[in-house]
């Protein structure tokens, strides 16, 4: 094969891995940005994400746990992938928001490790909340056939592999993954950048005090903010089930390279969030293909250099960081 | 921290205080369970003529089985399945029953030498380190005789490893990797579960004559002990037995769930057969990626070792792929339909293969002891080793002295598709690869490896 | 929270003559503290898994003993650098890992003498947490945590794949064989007579010297000219800068000498197991480190131990009872507990960190000194009644 191919190959890889590090790690940027809150619950809202979107996409049968034990033999509304890509960000942006009113505003005036411990035993409460109802066997996401199909319209094929032109087969589902990110993402980025609330928001990332002194109240952007970063992460649990098998670990396990994906990007830059996912997401395609037993341990060195390198992150701004 | 946070209002803290206060009297009371302080002195079958040795003699008259499965982590389901078959085992031997009845001449149904069977269950939520603290608290606070359990083998190694050292008997339930009756044999365990060594040579011959012969594979393997012996039992055999040719064969690292790129690679190298040495979820993950990047429409898959929690989280991806599996209940012979058929008396639902394991290990240790007439392990021990057996539904079997593994058949499987799965069943039959075409001598493969240490 | 332990001196002046007054006192000198320790260690096997009734409450057994002690010499470090200099590690299983790996691996080449094994292990331990500390304390706050985490995630797959020549990769670290200590007393057997019986096995009465020494050490340090400034980083880290105090440098030597308690529990975890598990690597490792310091008190010398005592005992015993009851009766609490506690773990863990910052120690801390005030009230309403009775 050719060197040409392999070269698409990793960066076709290496995009779609990234692609659901940057979706959390947009969400996780702008809360830690604008209202200096560090979550450690985000991959539990990555794992809400998911399992909302079995829920109303297919309809599982159930074995283990507490749900199957009181009775209920499948669980799912059967309704599509494309219903869970429209009801699931809506159902995470209610988590968020009464997690940003119920648990984060009580802890804005603490210190970090205050945020961070309550936040991790949040995550714990969550994936072990799933784990009695769910059972902890993994269940089957499996990939949708077909998107936006009504009545006679056949729909997108979107499962199975299509052709791609010197790559050869490539699993079409990795590419929507990398087409809804990169839509996504750039809606939240003119959102930010070209918006009233976007304003609020950036200036409230520069200096609350003088918005709040300027007589503009704060809390409403900031509690949209916070849903917003949590719909991202309920999409990126619905884009990225069907890439690996659905058990209640698979928020705390993604939650690790997302937080690194935000330090080397650089805090509340959603620029630095998209460079810092593709950056992992190309290493890692990378050292799968030449050196694959670094594979795991590459991730994290890289973190580490950028850091002691660049503290800031790669797109970081001086001032923001602590 | 901050200290503005720390002024807390009297009954807040009174309240707390309230709640912990009442859970920790609420836990001790719990503990009512196994007061095996008896102090009874030698009841029962009273043999006193050997020494004292880890948890022999046994005070009362009640013998203890630990039965060390994970009940919680990804293997939680498969954990259920093994206790309940472990369940089933001590009631039979206590009350008579299934192949205490019909299959082992040596057991009563009455207890065994005299003593009431006991049993504690334990969690070792596949991890080692905590598989290892369940076991060390059946053996010091429970004085469990006897120890079985394990899902995997990177706990079954922990496990047997404390066993030898507190000189109680373990009997392996589920653990495929070569090390355990190799590198990391203890004289104090047993292992009736065939291993990688064995897959590779029962699939061999299976996947000639399906796929035919001068093909080409390529191999992906999890980097640690178990993936790295399966991808050199299967580059060994698939070689000389199926006439095949390697043409690479990629490690990749634990903690791995995205194969993408691994598979990218195996899909372009032009090889026409892809050996997913991978087990559990990773298998799980790898298999179903590779389906979705459709390698299975240009290539063959074949994966070494499927377990059932695997085969439900990989959903329809399974279909028409070998491999090989523990037990299958679909089994064709009198011990397989009677065990099937007590299970689901009992529970009403169909034992997996490990079910088998440990309900087939438990009877086993229960014989010896009955057949040594003490439960001084070194005694029991001497019974097991090089005994031959046909009675648990795998033909006729000899549990080698030289290694303590099982010389057995092993059944080769393809996956059904999703619609033609139902609960307990997610494989087809395809053939029970005899033991003469497997194994190795006792100065070969792994068991060169083996030294099983000391009985006393 | 802290300042009790530290200086009662203001505690004394309040309380003086009582009966309360005079154990106020006592507490806080260090030989008392290192004395109550050392009889506490030797009575609490003892206690737990032999004497009549009481164990047989309990339910605990030697080995669970040992384990709690060893946990316990690894709470008190990691407390020095959470509680004591408010830095949130999230990469401590890398020093607890590594020791265990480094002690068992010179323990299967060089020699398995366990004196030889703790000092490897823990300058193995402190040389890694010299380098990583000097990493990682580039940045302060959240960066801090998640570059711990990172660097000890690094460690955890280094260990997995590609040092797995050195480590055994995900089967552990199997067939390290412990030396007997001295040459003469071998750690797996029982003590003879009384000793014995209070505490079972050589291996424990060696892990319980270890703690008590920890216990000592720590008091020492925290109770010197470094503990105040450790406090004080963690007060007011700009202030303790404009001080004058080169804060970083302090830091580093808060991360190391925790990192060597984390070491010298690790080493002694690989002699207790023989074995070294390779999720002793995992971060799940630093995060139970986290959950039982916080739950049982960050920032008091004994709150973290209480933490890990009760952790450990309740993921080893409580956990395996089927139903919890209320004492003495058959009214089922809860059913199948073993399935629901790391849920309940983690809601008491939220609730802790919400309203009780200093955790359970804390609560303790807060009943002891209402009982103290109230004391001191009966004895105030009592003198005055004595002196009105004259009248």
């Amino acid at each position: 094969m050719s060197l040409l191919s392999d070269v698409l190959v990793i960066l076709l890889n290496g995009l779609q891995q990234g692609a659901i590090y940057v979706l959390l790690a947009v969400g996780l940027s702008i809360i830690l940005g604008t209202l200096k809150f560090v979550n450690f619950a985000h991959g539990a809202l990555y794992l809400i994400g998911t399992y909302a979107g079995l829920f109303v996409a297919l309809n599982v049968p159930l074995s283990n746990g507490k749900l199957a034990e009181w009775g209920f033999s499948s669980f799912g509304l059967d309704i599509g992938f494309f219903a869970a890509l429209i009801f699931v960000p809506l159902f995470v942006f209610g988590v968020g928001l009464l997690m940003e009113r119920y648990l984060a505003r009580a802890f804005y005036d603490r210190p970090d490790t205050d945020q961070i411990l309550v936040t991790f035993g949040l995550a714990i409460v969550v994936q072990e909340l799933f784990r009695v109802l769910f059972g902890s066997n993994s269940l089957p996401f499996e990939q949708p056939e077909r998107i936006l199909s009504f009545g006679s319209f056949a729909g997108l094929p979107v499962s199975g592999p299509v052709a791609l032109p010197i790559v050869g087969n490539f699993p079409q589902w990795r590419l929507w993954v990398i087409g809804i990110t990169a839509v996504l993402v750039a809606l939240v980025y003119l959102l930010v950048e070209y918006t009233d609330f976007g304003l609020v928001v950036r200036a409230g990332t520069r200096d609350a005090e003088m918005v709040r002194l300027l007589g503009i109240k704060i809390t409403r952007p900031y509690i949209v903010v916070f849903g917003i970063g949590a719909a991202l992460a309920g999409v990126a649990g619905v884009v990225g089930g069907p890439l690996n098998v659905v058990n209640p670990t698979i928020g705390t396990n993604i939650l690790v390279p997302a937080f690194l994906t935000v330090v080397i990007g650089g805090v509340g830059s959603i620029a630095g969030a998209v460079v810092g996912g593709i950056v992992f997401g190309l290493t890692t395609a990378a050292l799968v293909a030449f050196a694959p037993a670094w594979s795991q341990v590459g991730l994290y060195a890289i973190a580490a250099i950028v850091l002691l390198t660049r503290p800031q992150g790669l797109l970081g701004d001086e001032e923001v960081t602590p | 921290m901050a200290r503005d946070n720390k002024s807390l209002n009297r009954r807040d803290v009174l309240k707390a205080t309230g709640a912990v206060g009442t859970a920790g009297l609420a836990g001790l009371a719990g503990c009512t369970g196994g007061g095996d302080d008896s102090g009874g002195g030698g009841g029962g079958g009273g043999d006193d003529e050997y020494p004292a040795l880890g948890n022999y003699p046994i005070e009362g008259d009640t013998a203890t089985f630990g039965f060390n499965v994970p009940q919680s982590g990804p293997y939680a389901s498969e954990g259920e399945d093994e206790l309940r078959a472990y369940e089933l085992a001590v009631k039979h031997l206590n009350e008579g029953g299934g192949w205490v009845d019909s299959q082992f001449d040596d057991l009563s149904g009455d207890g065994v030498l005299g003593y009431t069977i006991d049993h504690v269950d334990g969690d070792t939520a596949t991890d080692a380190d905590q598989a290892r603290q369940s076991a060390s608290g059946m053996i010091q606070r429970d004085d469990a005789i006897m120890i079985s359990g394990g899902s995997s083998s990177a706990v079954a190694i922990a496990v047997q490893g404390l066993c030898q050292n507190e000189k109680v008997m373990f009997m392996c339930c589920l653990t495929h990797s070569n090390d355990t009756t190799g590198t990391d044999c203890v004289r104090y365990s047993f292992r009736e579960m065939f291993n990688a060594y064995m897959t590779g040579q029962a699939l061999a011959p299976v996947v000639r004559d399906a796929y035919g012969e001068d093909l080409q594979f390529y191999q992906l393997y999890a980097d640690y002990s178990w993936g790295q012996t399966q991808q050199a039992s299967m580059e060994q055999f698939m070689t000389d037995v199926a006439g095949w040719e390697q043409v690479e064969s990629v490690a990749t690292p634990l903690g791995t769930s995205d194969y993408s790129t691994y598979l990218s690679g195996a899909q372009s190298s032009g090889a026409d057969v892809l050996i997913l040495n991978h087990y559990g979820l990773d298998g799980a993950n790898s298999m179903q990626q590779a389906i979705d990047a459709g390698i299975d429409e240009e290539m063959e898959i074949i994966v070494p070792l499927y377990n059932r929690p695997m085969a439900e989280a990989a959903g329809g991806a399974i279909e028409g792929i070998y491999g090989t599996v523990a037990w299958d209940s679909q089994i064709d012979n009198t011990p397989s339909q009677e065990f099937t058929q007590a299970f689901r008396d009992e529970y009403d639902r169909t034992p997996s293969g490990p079910a088998q394991l440990a309900y087939a290990q438990t009877l086993q240790y229960a014989a010896a002891v009955e057949r040594a007439g003490t439960f001084y392990p070194p005694e029991v021990i001497r019974q097991l080793e090089d005994y031959e057996y046909d009675n648990i539904g795998m033909g006729a079997e000899t549990m080698r002295g030289c290694d303590h593994q099982a010389q057995r058949d092993v059944p080769v499987v393809q996956g059904l598709p999703a619609s033609e799965q139902s609960e307990g069943t997610y494989f087809n039959i395809v053939n029970i690869t005899s033991r003469d075409d497997l194994g190795y001598a006792c100065d070969a493969g792994p068991a060169a490896e083996c030294e099983l240490g000391s009985y006393e | 929270m802290s300042e009790k332990d530290a200086n009662p001196s203001a505690k004394d002046a309040l309380v003086g003559g009582s009966l309360f007054g005079r154990w106020e006192k006592l507490r806080g000198r260090e030989g008392t503290v290192v004395g109550i320790t050392a009889i506490l260690v030797a009575v609490f096997p003892y206690l737990f898994a032999r004497a009549p009734v009481v164990s047989g409450i309990l339910q605990g057994y030697q080995s669970l003993a040992t384990l709690i002690l060893i946990w316990g010499i690894f709470a008190i470090g990691f407390d020095l650098l959470l509680g004591y200099t408010g830095l949130l590690s999230f990469g401590h299983a890398a020093f607890w890992g590594g020791a265990a790996y480094a002690a068992g691996i010179v323990a299967k080449n060089v020699s398995g003498d366990p004196i030889v094994m703790v000092v490897s292990g823990t300058l193995f331990a402190v040389l890694l947490a010299w380098v990583l500390g000097f990493l990682s304390l580039r940045r302060g706050g959240i960066y801090f945590s998640i570059l711990t985490l990172a660097f000890a995630q690094m460690f955890y797959y280094m260990a997995a794949s590609p040092l797995a020549f050195l480590t055994n990769g995900e089967n552990g670290l199997t067939g390290v064989e412990v030396g007997s200590f001295l040459g003469v007393i071998h750690l797996e057997s029982d003590i003879p007579s009384v000793g014995g019986m209070l505490l079972g096995t050589w291996l424990y009465a060696f892990v319980g010297v270890f703690f008590v020494g920890a216990v000592a050490v720590a008091y020492r340090i925290l109770n010197s000219p470094y503990g105040m400034v450790f406090r004080a980083i963690r007060e007011n880290e700009q202030r303790a800068e404009f001080v004058g105090l080169n804060v970083w440098r302090y830091k580093l030597m808060a991360f190391i000498i925790s990192g060597a308690f984390a070491g010298i529990a690790g080493s002694l975890f690989t002699i207790h197991g023989a074995y070294v598990p390779l999720q002793s690597l995992f971060w799940t490792e630093s995060g139970d480190i986290v959950v039982m310091t916080v739950l049982g008190g960050a920032g008091s010398m004994f709150g973290p131990v209480l933490g890990v005592g009760l952790y450990l005992y309740i993921e080893n015993i409580v956990s395996t009872i089927q139903a919890l009851t209320i004492p003495f009766t058959d009214i089922v609490l809860i059913r199948d507990f073993g399935f629901y506690w790391h849920l309940l773990l983690g809601l008491v863990f939220v609730v802790v960190v919400w309203v009780v910052p200093d955790g359970l120690w804390g609560i303790l801390n807060r009943l002891r000194e209402l009982a103290v005030e109230f004391g001191s009230k009966a004895a105030e309403r009592l003198r005055s009644r004595s002196k009105g009775g004259g009248r």
